[in-house]
């Protein structure tokens, strides 16, 4: 019984220590008296909120989430669908299903965040709209082009199509809203939901932000690494991460026209790459037929597995989905030393070649895009039990619904916020080293030096040396000297760019080499 | 006693030097000092020789001695005669032998034996041992000692019985030296002792006379207290301590007072909210509420209050008020009539209220030179019919005059005027010359004005007056210069035919034409005579016209009358006249040219009726004035000014209306060449627009270059030299952001015609610069992110938009980076907290109820436990006992 109590405090320890989020400020050496008390009092607030959020936790948020044990000499990974589906009620059971769709190629699919509506994109242009709880289907269309890639946006309501020359937004009746023409021929969408910002990577490497709310496109960026359909969001920090057949991975945000990080993963192509949900871990694989986890904290690698995936696919706890061919494998860290294991493993039917994989949120299921429909099984363990209805709400109402949209779009975050720690936000900036000033603050410091020069009175001296003509010559003066560093520090500037421009490589050659200078990427 | 004393003292320094004998004398009267030291010393006063034998035989040893003070104090009565002599004589010499007043000043009935007081014995004493200087001061002692037996033996005996020095030692001695007074004894008339001696009067001396009376026992009991109490006083401290101290006193007690709010305050300062809105009863809020309190006080309020509370007036005012109420009715129609009436009046007012806005708004100069003409006009009109109208401008233009006469502010006075003229008039341009016409215009107009009014008033009897006045040299030439100048302007009068109404008709102006024809020959013969007579007038008296150009015309004759007449046909246009000639003789022949033009046209005519002729000569006036301009003296007068304002509109329309026409055509030109320019701009925008869209078709059609062959070879080929590429495009990124320094060289010309140099190599500065620079960059490079990450590149350029994200500086209160981090850790929002925390996580610092009045704080005694608490307060146990302190303080405040 006693044991019992201690193990539930612990538990409440745990939770409180989850909700402080970090350790609380140390007061003694604080010298200011009246911030000391501040702080305390601010301290205590914490404290009592911590503590009541983690009871709320614990009355409100009482599911676990369960996951496969081996007995003895069973292992999970050779526990296959259909032993599942035996021990399961049937509302779980109907999870388990295979929609062979042959003609229409290749399926992709999205879910919602709160993963009750399933879009799936067919590569000849079929779309189809399902609600995965009932599993109706909502609404079915034929494009007539190829389709690409499939998003939904910020609710069920719409979602965007990557087809043959651009991406277009249909709402839920299949109605086309925009044509987003400026994206070009899109390989693979992103949403980035706190942001409202659809991202989008076209067959030139040219990586496209805009912002649905507005219609503003808020970047367009030149990746200069090739083509490629490896794109990614990471849902922690909204940085989207490319992976280029040169097997780098580079990281961008909508306001940097460089890659935040540029990291080689792999030396060969990097076929696909998925984010953990907190941020921290990056799973890559590679056309060398490995697998690799990154901490992204680091940029180190944590594990490498052998082994190829075509795509790749993190659950909302943490559990890692490679599909190759039609084999999938589901590997799993449930120990929390990050280290991947194999936990369960599913083949398609001979022939089926999986082209995308993914968890649904708020269920232990993984659907399963394929060249020959899509399926979907049951990975226990792999969704978030407890739902917050604030962030995602599987059981959302119309109404609901209406309401989170004015609240999100209310909550709206600017590009700018896009950033690798997003924790960095609110915090002392780091002093930089000195930026050079812009031709423009340059101008304008300028005009400020003159317009004082301008302004400064004149002592009124005695009668002949107060001529106008020598206090407009003084005064001429005075600007003069005001404008003089400037200049001189302009004909210095000058001077370094010519010389720059001299020991450039390509006026150094002759004309008719110069074509063959290797042209750098802007 | 004080006799006495003395006497011991001579006695006792009787070997004394000589000085102090002569200090004695001295404090005897300065008759003694006076005197020669010689005389004092041998033989003393001047006595009668068989006197002082006389003396010797009775007292020899004092003889011998020849004191004075023994003398003195022996005979005493015996030489006061022989003594008022030297005191005078003294006085008298005074002025001749003042040094030897120096060594001793004492006012000239010192006495310094007679003092009876408590003081003498020590301050008296020494007060005058002092003043006799060292030499003589054991003597003193001694003496002193003596004296001070005595005197405390006395002052014991006081002390013991309580009874004054008198009945112990004094009447002793006052029996020795028997003094006749003439008066009883009393505090009116004091003892020839006290008058004697140093003049201050004891307490005891006044009390002495009350002595044995009945009824001041009292008194003299509370006297004898207070000498027995009587204690020395301290000097007081300096100003500075004694302020020092009182501060420190007041500091103390304040201090006291003070810290018993301490707690209150550190409550108040410690609490994370204040809380304001315990009593929000406002007491009465209505002002009767307030009146109904009212009680009366002073007695006007009082009696009000029961004249006003009476009954009486109360049950009358009840009977009374229904029938108040009566007469207060009006009937409907009343109302209506009083609504509509004022409704009326209002929306009239309105109206002119609009009107005058209306009217004040505009800014045209013409239309309010006309409105002012207006004015004047109506002015003029009233004048002539109202004498009070007319009395009141009269008044005006009095004050008007008598300001002008004062200040001669036209008279080119002004700095201007007179920078003008010492410049010299044709030195000038014609506005400027006009302008000064103008000014001396103003002048002559503002001084003259009452002559016109009286002339206007007095204009008949002038004219009947003039008769009998002949031999008015002045006023007779005036006249006929009048006669002439009026003919002259008729003859002028350049007749413009009206283009429309009656007189445009053909038959009036035929009719105008002949009466004009009649006009001027009659004027023509007019001027003849006029010039025949002025022919004889110069004839007969040339004196007068030496006087001065003008007066050439001379002396009136019969024929004045005449032109009187003529004059008086147009009272106006006489004046009119007068006024525009008063000037030089050019206007003359320029009038004369005009009169030969006018002649020569003969289409002039006269006659026409007065208010015609008046129009006429405005317009004639007015021509003139747009034709010679520049000419000093203008000839338009205010008057002619005021009818010719029809005709000058007119002109003025006119010169509008061609402004108006120069201005379209300006316009139209000016349209014409912002068509121009807007067909330009409209150019350059489709241009622009072109352009723009150019853009915006280049944008969509941005070249999407195929991949190239390279890329395309890369892309089967990839994977072969992976690393290697991004090695290097590490290595490029880092020389962007970080670029190497440039590698010094050699400077052109720097020491090329010595080979010294060349062989040296560069200089250590550059060398040293370039070192420095590179150190600088491998630093740069080494405290990169990604400097030991060999297989990624962590961009560090700043992004400029993400940089409002973040401080840049600690906010104030805080002085470490990671307090305030840590501080900042906690999002206080409603989604990331529970709702019992929210609101006490941003609850504002004073909580406040509108309209609560914040009353000064209150002084509650601190309990017990809370001080301990506070005393625990410290350190690290400090935020939950805070926690408590706090929420029970909340409470306490919001109770």
């Amino acid at each position: 019984m006693g044991a019992k109590k201690e193990n539930n405090d612990d538990e409440m320890d745990e939770k409180v220590k989850k909700y402080l989020r970090g350790e609380a400020a140390n007061l003694e050496g604080l010298k200011d008296k009246k911030l000391k008390g501040q702080l305390a009092v601010r301290e205590d607030l914490y404290g009592k909120s911590a503590k009541t959020a983690a009871k709320i936790e614990k009355w409100l948020l009482p599911s676990e989430g369960g996951y496969l044990e081996a007995e003895g000499i069973e292992k999970t990974w050779r526990i296959k669908q259909e032993s599942i589906a035996r021990e399961i009620d049937i509302s779980s059971s109907k999870n388990q299903y295979d929609i062979v769709l042959p003609e229409l190629g290749p399926y992709t699919l999205d879910f919602t965040s709160n993963g009750r509506y399933m879009a799936a994109a067919g590569r000849k242009g079929h779309l189809a709209i399902v609600d995965m709880k009932t599993l109706n289907l909502i609404k079915e269309i034929q494009v007539k082009e190829t389709v690409r890639d499939v998003v939904y946006l910020h609710n069920e309501l719409f979602f965007a199509v990557a087809q043959k020359k651009y991406p277009y937004i249909y709402n839920r009746d299949g109605t086309e809203l925009h044509c987003l023409k400026e994206h070009g021929a899109v390989l693979r969408l992103q949403f980035l939901k706190n942001h409202f910002l659809l991202a989008s990577i076209n067959k030139f490497g040219q990586l496209h932000y805009q912002d649905v709310t507005m219609g503003e496109m808020v970047g367009n960026f030149r990746t200069g690494l090739g083509r490629t359909d490896v794109m990614q969001v990471n849902p922690f920090n909204g940085v989207v991460a490319l992976g280029h057949s040169s097997g780098t991975v580079t990281m961008w945000k909508p306001t940097s026209s460089v890659p935040l990080v540029k990291m080689l993963c792999h030396p060969g192509p990097v076929s696909s790459l998925a984010f953990h949900p907190n941020g921290h871990l990056m799973a890559t694989s590679g056309k060398e037929n490995k697998i690799k986890i990154w901490d992204l904290r680091k940029f180190e690698v944590i594990q490498t597995m052998p082994g190829h995936a075509k795509t790749l696919n993190f659950s909302q706890k943490g559990l890692l989905a490679a599909g190759t061919g039609s084999f999938i494998k589901i590997l799993a860290d449930f120990s929390g030393s990050q280290n991947y294991n194999s936990y369960m493993t599913h083949s398609m039917a001979k022939g089926y070649q999986v082209g995308k994989v993914l968890f649904r949120p708020y269920e232990d299921v993984l659907g399963i895009g394929h060249s020959m429909g899509w399926s979907s099984i049951l990975i226990p363990g792999s969704g978030e039990p407890n739902f917050d209805s604030w962030v995602a709400n599987p059981f959302e109402t119309s109404k609901q619904r209406r309401e989170k949209e004015v609240h999100s779009l209310l909550d709206k975050l600017p590009p700018e916020t896009i950033m690798l720690d997003p924790t960095k936000v609110g915090t002392v900036r780091a002093p930089q080293k000195k930026e050079k000033p812009t031709k423009k603050e340059i101008e304008a410091e300028m005009e400020a030096a003159i317009e004082t020069a301008k302004d400064t009175d004149f002592k009124k001296k005695t009668k002949g040396r107060n001529k106008p003509s020598k206090r407009a010559k003084k005064r001429q003066e005075m600007i003069e000297r005001a404008k003089k560093p400037f200049l001189e520090q302009q004909i210095q500037e000058h001077e370094r760019s010519r010389k720059k421009q001299k020991t450039n490589p390509e006026t150094e050659m002759p004309k008719s080499l110069q074509r063959f200078v290797r042209q750098k990427a802007a | 006693m004080a006799v006495k004393k003395r006497k011991e003292r001579a006695v006792g320094g009787e070997s004394g030097n000589s000085k102090k004998f002569k200090k004695y004398s001295n404090s005897k009267g300065p008759m003694k000092k006076n005197k020669n030291d010689k005389r004092k010393k041998g033989k003393g006063p001047r006595l009668p020789s068989a006197l002082r034998t006389e003396l010797d035989r009775l007292d020899p040893k004092i003889a011998s001695d020849s004191d004075d003070g023994i003398d003195l104090d022996v005979g005493n009565d015996v030489y006061e005669y022989e003594e008022e002599v030297p005191q005078e004589e003294s006085r008298k010499n005074r002025r001749f032998d003042p040094v030897e007043n120096y060594e001793y000043e004492l006012p000239e009935d010192f006495e310094d034996e007679n003092v009876p007081s408590d003081e003498d014995d020590d301050d008296g004493d020494f007060g005058v041992g002092g003043n006799k200087g060292s030499l003589n001061d054991d003597v003193d002692a001694s003496d002193g000692d003596e004296e001070e037996d005595d005197e405390r033996h006395l002052r014991m005996l006081q002390g013991v019985t309580g009874m004054s020095t008198d009945a112990f030692g004094g009447k002793k001695k006052r029996n020795s030296v028997v003094i006749s007074e003439a008066h009883p004894e009393s505090e009116y008339n004091p003892t020839r002792d006290v008058l004697e001696g140093d003049s201050h009067i004891t307490l005891q001396d006044l009390l002495d006379p009350i002595q044995g009376k009945a009824g001041y026992s009292k008194l003299r009991k509370r006297v004898q207290h207070m000498d027995r109490k009587s204690t020395s006083v301290q000097a007081p401290l300096p100003k500075v301590d004694r302020e020092k101290l009182e501060r420190m006193a007041v500091y103390e007690h304040s201090k006291k007072d003070i810290t018993k709010w301490e707690h209150l305050v550190k409550r108040n300062r410690e609490a994370p909210t204040v809380f304001f809105g315990g009593d929000v009863d406002l007491g009465f809020s209505t002002v009767g509420a307030i009146a109904s309190e009212f009680e009366p006080r002073t007695e006007f309020e009082k009696k009000i209050a029961s004249l006003v509370y009476d009954d009486k007036v109360m049950e009358a005012h009840k009977a009374d008020g229904s029938k108040l109420l009566e007469l207060n009715k009006i009937s409907e129609e009343d109302y209506m009539k009083h609504q509509d009436h004022v409704a009326k009046m209002r929306g009239l007012l309105f109206r002119h209220e609009m009107k005058q806005k209306r009217i004040k708004k505009i800014k045209s100069k013409t239309y309010h030179r006309l409105k002012n003409k207006d004015k004047l006009k109506v002015e003029s009109a009233e004048m002539l019919m109202d004498p009070e109208a007319a009395k009141e401008q009269a008044r005006k233009q009095e004050f008007k005059r008598a300001e002008e006469r004062m200040t001669l502010k036209h008279k080119n006075k002004s700095k201007w005027a007179r920078r003008i003229l010492e410049r010299g008039l044709n030195a000038q341009d014609e506005g400027t010359r006009a302008a000064m016409a103008e000014q001396l215009h103003q002048h002559a107009l503002l001084t003259r004005k009452i002559n016109t009014v009286k002339d206007s008033s007095s204009s008949s009897d002038s004219s009947s007056d003039d008769d009998d006045e002949v031999s008015n040299e002045d006023r007779a030439s005036e006249l006929l210069e009048k006669a002439k100048e009026k003919t002259l302007k008729v003859l002028e009068d350049d007749e413009e035919v009206p283009n429309s109404g009656v007189l445009s008709l053909p038959f009036m102006v035929r009719g105008m034409k002949k009466r004009k024809e009649e006009a001027i020959e009659e004027a023509k013969l007019a001027l003849q005579e006029y010039e025949q007579l002025e022919g004889t007038n110069d004839a007969e008296n040339s004196k007068p016209a030496t006087a001065s150009g003008r007066r050439v015309f001379g002396r009136a004759n019969n024929e004045v009358p005449d032109s009187n007449k003529k004059t008086k046909t147009d009272n106006k246009m006489k004046m009119d006249n007068y006024y525009g000639n008063s000037d030089s003789e050019d206007d003359l022949k320029a009038k004369e040219n005009v009169n030969i033009e006018g002649g020569k046209r003969n289409d002039v005519e006269k006659d026409v009726g007065p208010n015609y002729d008046r129009k006429e000569a405005a317009d004639v006036s007015i021509f003139k004035n747009f034709e010679d301009n520049g000419d000093p003296g203008s000839k338009t007068t205010y008057e002619v000014a005021i009818f010719a304002s029809d005709s000058r509109r007119k002109m003025k329309s006119e010169n509008g209306i061609d402004k108006n026409a120069k201005k379209l055509q300006q316009v139209k030109e000016a349209i014409v060449h912002d068509k121009d320019m807007e067909e330009g701009e409209e150019d350059s925008d489709s241009e622009s627009k072109q352009m723009v869209d150019g853009i915006l078709s280049s944008a969509p059609k941005e070249s999407y270059e195929l991949p190239s062959q390279s890329e395309l070879i890369r892309h089967a080929f990839a994977g072969d030299y992976v690393e290697e590429e991004f090695e290097k495009d590490k290595q490029e990124i880092l020389n962007e952001e970080n670029p190497e320094p440039d590698k010094p060289v050699l400077l052109p010309g720097w020491g090329q015609w010595t080979r010294v140099q060349q062989k040296k190599g560069l200089p250590w500065w550059m060398l040293k610069e370039h070192e420095d620079s590179k150190r600088k960059r491998e630093e740069s490079l080494k405290k990169r992110k990604d400097a030991q990450l060999k297989h990624v590149i962590i961009s560090e350029k700043v992004d400029k938009k993400a940089e409002k994200l973040q401080t840049k500086s600690l906010p104030y209160p805080f002085t470490s980076k990671e307090l305030f981090e840590q501080s900042m850790r906690m999002p206080i929002g409603s989604e990331s907290n529970p709702e019992t925390a929210i609101r006490s996580l941003n609850r504002p610092e004073v909580v406040k109820k509108p309209g609560v009045i914040i009353k000064p704080i209150k002084f509650v005694e601190m309990h017990h436990h809370e001080k301990s608490e506070d005393n625990k307060r410290s350190g690290q146990k400090q935020k939950k006992n805070k926690s408590k302190g706090a929420s029970g303080k909340n409470k306490k405040q919001s109770n």
